[in-house]
């Protein structure tokens, strides 16, 4: 570190402490020591709770509209992932309106697909039937709806985390005071206990699958962002120098060189986010977010540890099919690369 | 016609450059300033000219700046103060002011680069990565991949096209670097050590090339090395450089004939000068024709001049013999007198008198015979580099 730089930053500790000192002696109330103060025995000196509650009431209200729309895109997404899954159900707001097929028909369909998709993207017919005979079981367990839940709130929340967190990302490499205050921003993102922010997500976004995704979202959208920055960063300088020497601009760099050379850790980043997703549309189970999430949590708060249990198992199916099916793009384009 | 100038180009890395420059020309050394302002100093006050069609190489050792240098002209580096001036297509370019635009237009059209780790697009087929420039240039799907086709010929790569590069062996990832390069029509190719992390008969092979193809193509090369020898082979003229510094200019035979500080001394002291030292430069200059118009050359041969000092008629033990060029003794079975050109490599005397004949070589310019090359001035040409201070 350079001197100046250094002197600086012993400054403002300095004068962080000093102020800190200050306001503690100045809120130590008649009776009350300094140490009661210090060791929390006396209710904490800075009322933060308080700023919080009020500030979370506040935007419940004032935000309203700003709320309303991120609860209408989350929940267009969502209705259109359940309508293809269930080909030709049709949903609105995670509520069943209308089917031209009969449920008969959806689930050995659906199953085929999925299990001839993996084939696909893994090139392995193990990898394939294992994927439809683990929805052909969760069907049978008598979970379909759950799991189409499940599947559509981990994909929406992934699609809207991945659509925000990419092009924080490129923004975040190519930016390096971005980087510096979005990093922190990811790791109060990750860091934070989910039911921490479970709750106010139901107050802004009321009930049905937009507080479930909304949650899902700021727990799944860090990795896209840091794989997506780490991906970018880590080009080599002599394939920038390469994309420059023959006059790239700006744009063109990033799109014909940057994003290309930086694919395999993008696509890292976008497994990452799915399964992080997954984790969290089951633990939104406990907001009334349905889908296999709500399975367990019913089965914890009845004690019903069979219907719990198989709910996690299920749960396992589709992590498993959403990792094969996933991580395998990112393998096959290092292979083409 | 020049085709790039540079004039006291320095570039210092660091967020106070002003300040190192200013000691800088107080004579200030590198390492005093950066202990003393932590201003590190990549170039100073480089300043030469670079001839069209001309393969110019930056020579030093790692450490000398000779890439930054490089990086200057086109500006991936940004020079701190000085001039670059580039001359193309009837107009001329100042590299250091031009705007992005221009300067992205200079890029486009006027320079390409090649680098030394290849920096291919690992997800580019072989096509695609010759095709880059051209992709740039918005050059029409057709006419690129057609355009790219015929340049990975010209490298020797045909049925490559479509390879990724990591299937692909060094040289051949090369090659592609190569031909990307040329592709984009650009007179100036910029080339940072190209050869160096090749295996060395590869890099052999690749130094040939490169050579044919400057036979064929109009280009000017800016060639950068750390490897005496590789700027001996290509270099029309070397530049060595030393801590930023440019030490000596000059072809590759006034860099082993005249080394102008130690540093250089020292560099070339190893040297094969074979290729480089031209038969004047060893050959006997100072020769009277006795009363017959008869130079010896050795005990028993001779050769005659006519009154303009041409060789006329060999002689061997007064028996005449024919004089012949160097570069036409395909057929030799009786005794002749070769004669050649002051620019001839030694090498060349060397294998001709190998094989044929025992008789010294003429030297004629313009016709006029200015010397002659025995098996001495030779030896004395190898081992003390053609310098006359024996």
């Amino acid at each position: 570190m350079k001197p100046r730089y250094r002197y600086t930053s012993l400054i403002l500790v300095a004068l962080i402490l000093t102020v800190g000192f200050v306001l503690l002696c100045s809120q130590t109330g008649y009776g009350e020591t300094l140490q009661d103060k210090l060791l929390g025995t006396g209710g904490g000196f800075i009322p933060i709770e308080g700023w919080i509650t009020t500030a979370v009431d506040w935007m419940a209200i004032n935000f309203r509209p700003l709320f309303d729309v991120v609860t209408i895109i989350v929940n267009v997404v969502n209705d259109t992932i359940i309508t293809i899954l269930r080909f030709g159900d049709w949903h609105y707001s995670g509520v069943f309106v209308f089917n031209i097929f009969g449920t008969v028909v959806q689930i050995p369909l659906l199953a085929g697909l999925v299990g001839l998709l993996m084939w696909y993207l893994s090139g392995s017919i193990v990898t394939g039937s294992a994927g439809l005979v683990m929805l052909w079981l969760a069907a049978n367990f008598g979970y379909w709806p759950e799991t189409i839940e499940t599947f559509s709130l981990t994909l929406t929340s992934a699609f809207l985390a991945l659509v925000l967190g990419i092009p924080t990302g490129i923004f975040a490499a190519i930016n390096d005071t971005a980087d510096t205050i979005i990093r922190p921003i990811l790791d109060l993102m990750q860091t934070m206990p989910v039911f921490v922010y479970l709750i106010p997500a139901v107050l802004f976004f009321g009930i049905g699958p937009a507080p479930g995704a909304v949650a899902t979202v700021i727990f799944a959208y860090p990795p896209a962002v840091r794989l997506t920055n780490l991906g970018i960063r880590g080009v080599p300088t002599e394939l920038i120098e390469a994309g420059e020497s023959f006059g790239c601009n700006n744009i063109q760099l990033l799109t014909k060189v940057q994003l290309p050379v930086a694919r395999p850790n993008i696509m890292a980043g976008v497994n990452q986010t799915i399964m992080l997703a997954l984790s969290m549309a089951v633990v939104a189970g406990l907001v009334g977010a349905g889908g296999l999430g709500g399975v367990v949590v019913r089965g914890i708060q009845r004690m019903r540890v069979g219907e719990g249990f198989v709910g996690g198992l299920v749960v396992v199916f589709v992590a498993m099919i959403l990792d094969r099916a996933t991580s395998n793009i990112g393998q096959s384009t290092t292979e083409e690369a | 016609m020049p085709s790039i100038e540079l004039e006291d180009v320095y570039k210092i890395f660091g967020d106070e450059p002003e300040i190192a420059l200013k000691l800088l020309k107080e004579g200030k050394g590198k390492d005093k300033i950066q202990a003393e302002t932590g201003q590190v100093v990549g170039v100073r006050g480089i300043s030469f000219t670079i001839e069209d069609n001309e393969l110019f190489v930056i020579m030093g050792l790692s450490g000398s700046g000779k890439s930054t240098l490089l990086r200057c002209v086109n500006r991936l580096v940004e020079p701190t103060s000085g001039k670059i001036v580039l001359h193309a297509d009837g107009t001329d370019y100042d590299v250091v002011n031009a705007d992005s635009e221009t300067l992205r237009q200079i890029r486009e059209t006027q320079m390409s680069m090649v680098f030394q780790n290849f920096a291919l697009f690992p997800h580019r087929t072989v096509i695609d990565n010759v095709a880059f420039g051209l992709e740039i240039q918005e050059v029409n799907k057709k006419e690129r991949v057609r355009k790219a086709k015929e340049l990975i010929e010209v490298v020797g790569l045909e049925g490559f096209g479509d390879s990724y590069p990591n299937q692909l062996s060094g040289g051949m990832q090369q090659r592609v670097g190569l031909a990307r390069g040329l592709a984009t029509g650009a007179e100036i190719l910029l080339m940072d050590e190209p050869f160096s992390a090749l295996d060395p008969l590869i890099k052999v092979q690749m130094q040939d090339e490169l050579l044919d193809l400057m036979e064929e193509m109009q280009r000017t090369i800016l060639f950068v090395t750390h490897d005496l020898d590789e700027a001996l082979k290509l270099g029309d003229r070397i530049t060595i450089m030393e801590a930023g510094k440019m030490v000596q200019l000059g072809n590759p035979e006034q860099i082993i004939v005249n080394p102008k500080t130690e540093y250089v001394a020292d560099f070339v002291e190893n040297a094969d000068p074979s290729d480089v030292l031209r038969s004047e430069t060893v050959a006997t200059t100072s020769f009277e024709p006795d009363e017959n118009n008869r130079v010896r050359l050795t005990e028993s041969a001779e050769v005659e001049l006519d009154s303009k000092g041409r060789p006329v008629q060999g002689y061997f033990s007064q028996t005449p013999i024919e004089i012949r060029s160097l570069d036409e003794l395909s057929e030799l079975n009786e005794d002749v007198i070769l004669s050649t050109g002051p620019d001839t490599p030694i090498s060349k005397i060397m294998r001709a008198r190998l094989t044929y004949a025992t008789t010294p070589v003429i030297i004629v310019r313009d016709g006029v015979m200015i010397g002659f090359v025995t098996e001495r001035n030779i030896l004395h040409g190898l081992l003390e580099k053609g310098r006359e201070d024996l």
